[in-house]
């Protein structure tokens, strides 16, 4: 079994024989997935009662204790909150990322943006964690799916670009200023309440119209719910606009970090 | 344009760091001191450096502690910039070995082989081909699979060193690196990687402390006082030279204490 699951893993490396930069980035997004989850009796149970718990918690207050006007309530949040959850992940992973591969950045010469990518990729395996916890919450759910699904990756990969350019930046400031830390953490305190996360999109933007181009969160949210669960065609304005959005914070983040970059290890 | 065989090249190289300290007293001065900047200090670690590395060369960093050793192997390998007007330039893959750095204490040896070997551009298959040899040479075999945290100095040193072995650094910077490892068989080992660098072409840049170790392979030698060059050489001359400093440091602060308590 293990043998072939090496002789599985040996073919997947010899679709890019010449790509040592992509073994590389997929190195070192396992061994973070691992150093994560390895240190725990429970392991990678964990990955999966996270999001399981919370959307339970959400779902039992939102649903009993707040009128209800949405059918489907438990999907509803689900499908926002691993979006969520992936935007949370990454950019809190941006942070930490340098002080963290302290060990590889500080005495061999390589990349220094793989260790970002790799970030981006770790927090991705726990999103397909996620995704997978979904669509066993469809089957349940008896939710079928239409050919509108092929449009998800489509909001996913806005997600990602958005996230790397966030992760970026915050570590950029990262190394001047400690405090981001705690600043960010109230950041994402409003960003989560002020996403059509539990409430109808309805609900937040009749009265702040302003707030669902300001977010660059809300549309990516928005859109792949629609696709998800109403089967809707996407708001194609508002897509582009995402990633009209996602792609001018990614710039930002890696000039700034091509430009700040070496002082991050001095002050680490 | 640098000549083809120069691997390392420092021109005016300096390095100021800024330290900021804590301000003692009520908030009103702390606060005060951070906004006129009254509580940063400028540090010089090195200061005006000159100095090329051949290829297949091996050099020596002498110096007393805090006198910028480790800072200029940091300005050689990019990780700190020099300050304005200085330049600093490496060509080739490097690593530096440092004392228990360099691995991930939570993962195991196998993994850390892997991801360090990945990092410094070595194919998997690769890897996977040399993996035993990487092992062997680091007298590892009983401990694939233990956590590196579980590991003494001597077994990270060792496992470090065979990693950069057999990665095929072209340079390999060394920082105290073999401090405190005294394994007879190991040290032959090693002895024998130093003695083959000239003929595979490796660079070896290497601060210790061990005189034995520089009369026996440096080609040439550095002498750090202060963050100053004092000197480069041969192994003889500069160590003479070292030692007559150390001296003349030492004579100096006898001299001032013996002033201070006649006062």
């Amino acid at each position: 079994m293990k043998q072939m699951a090496q002789g599985l893993a040996a073919k997947f490396y010899n679709i890019f024989p010449e790509s040592i930069r992509l073994e590389r980035i997929w190195l070192l997004s396992k061994t973070d997935f691992k150093i994560r989850y390895s240190a725990s009796t429970l392991g990678l149970l964990w990955a999966f009662m996270y999001p399981l718990v919370r959307i339970l918690i959400y779902y039992i207050v939102f649903s009993f204790v707040f009128a209800k006007d949405i059918p489907n309530y438990g999907f509803y949040i689900f499908s926002g909150i691993i979006i969520w959850l992936y935007f949370q992940e990454s950019s809190k992973s941006g942070l930490r990322v340098i002080r963290m591969k302290r060990y590889l950045l500080e005495n061999i010469n390589f990349n220094r943006l793989d260790v970002f990518y790799a970030s981006i990729l770790t927090s991705l395996i726990s999103f397909i964690v996620n995704i997978s916890v979904l669509i066993f919450l469809m089957i349940i759910m008896g939710i079928t799916p239409t050919w509108k699904y092929i449009y998800y990756p489509i909001f996913i990969f806005n997600l990602i670009i958005l996230s790397l350019g966030v992760g970026l930046i915050l570590s950029t400031i990262s190394v001047y200023y400690k405090d981001i830390k705690q600043f960010w953490d109230l950041i994402l305190l409003l960003m989560f309440w002020i996403n059509p996360i539990f409430f109808a999109k309805q609900k937040i933007f009749n009265m702040f119209p302003s707030l669902l181009y300001a977010n660059p969160l809300a549309g990516i949210i928005i859109n792949s719910r629609d696709v998800l669960m109403y089967g809707k065609e996407p708001d194609w304005f508002l897509a582009a606009y995402g990633y009209f959005y996602a792609i001018v914070i990614l710039l930002i983040g890696l000039w700034s970090f091509k430009k700040f970059f070496h002082k991050a290890i001095e002050k680490v | 344009m640098m000549k083809e065989d120069i691997v390392i090249k420092l021109e005016n190289v300096s390095k100021t760091f800024t330290i900021r300290e804590k301000v003692s007293g009520n908030i009103f001065q702390k606060s005060w001191a951070v906004l006129s900047g009254s509580n940063r200090r400028k540090i010089e670690a090195v200061k005006n450096i000159n100095l090329e590395v051949k290829k297949g060369e091996f050099l020596s960093i002498v110096g007393a502690n805090g006198s910028g050793k480790s800072t200029l192997i940091h300005l050689m390998t990019g990780v700190y910039r020099p300050d304005k007007g200085g330049k600093s330039t490496i060509i080739g893959s490097f690593i530096r070995l440092s004392l228990g750095l360099g691995f991930n204490a939570q993962l195991t040896t196998r993994e850390n082989v892997y991801l360090n070997g990945s990092v410094m551009g070595v194919k998997i298959s690769e890897l996977n081909k040399n993996f035993k040899k990487i092992i062997e040479f680091a007298e590892l075999q009983k401990f694939v699979n233990t956590k590196i945290k579980y590991f003494s100095r001597g077994m990270r040193t060792r496992l470090a060193f065979s990693v950069a072995v057999h990665a095929h650094a072209d340079i390999m910077l060394m920082d105290e690196f073999f401090g405190g490892v005294g394994d007879e068989r190991f040290k032959e080992k090693s002895d024998k990687v130093f003695n083959d660098a000239f003929v595979s072409g490796k660079t070896i840049i290497h601060v210790s402390h061990s005189m034995e170790t520089i009369k026996k392979y440096a080609d040439r030698v550095v002498l750090l006082h202060e963050g100053e060059c004092r000197g480069i050489g041969s192994a003889d001359e500069i160590i003479d030279l070292y030692r007559s400093t150390i001296k003349v440091e030492k004579s100096r602060r006898r001299e001032k204490k013996q002033y201070d308590q006649q006062q």
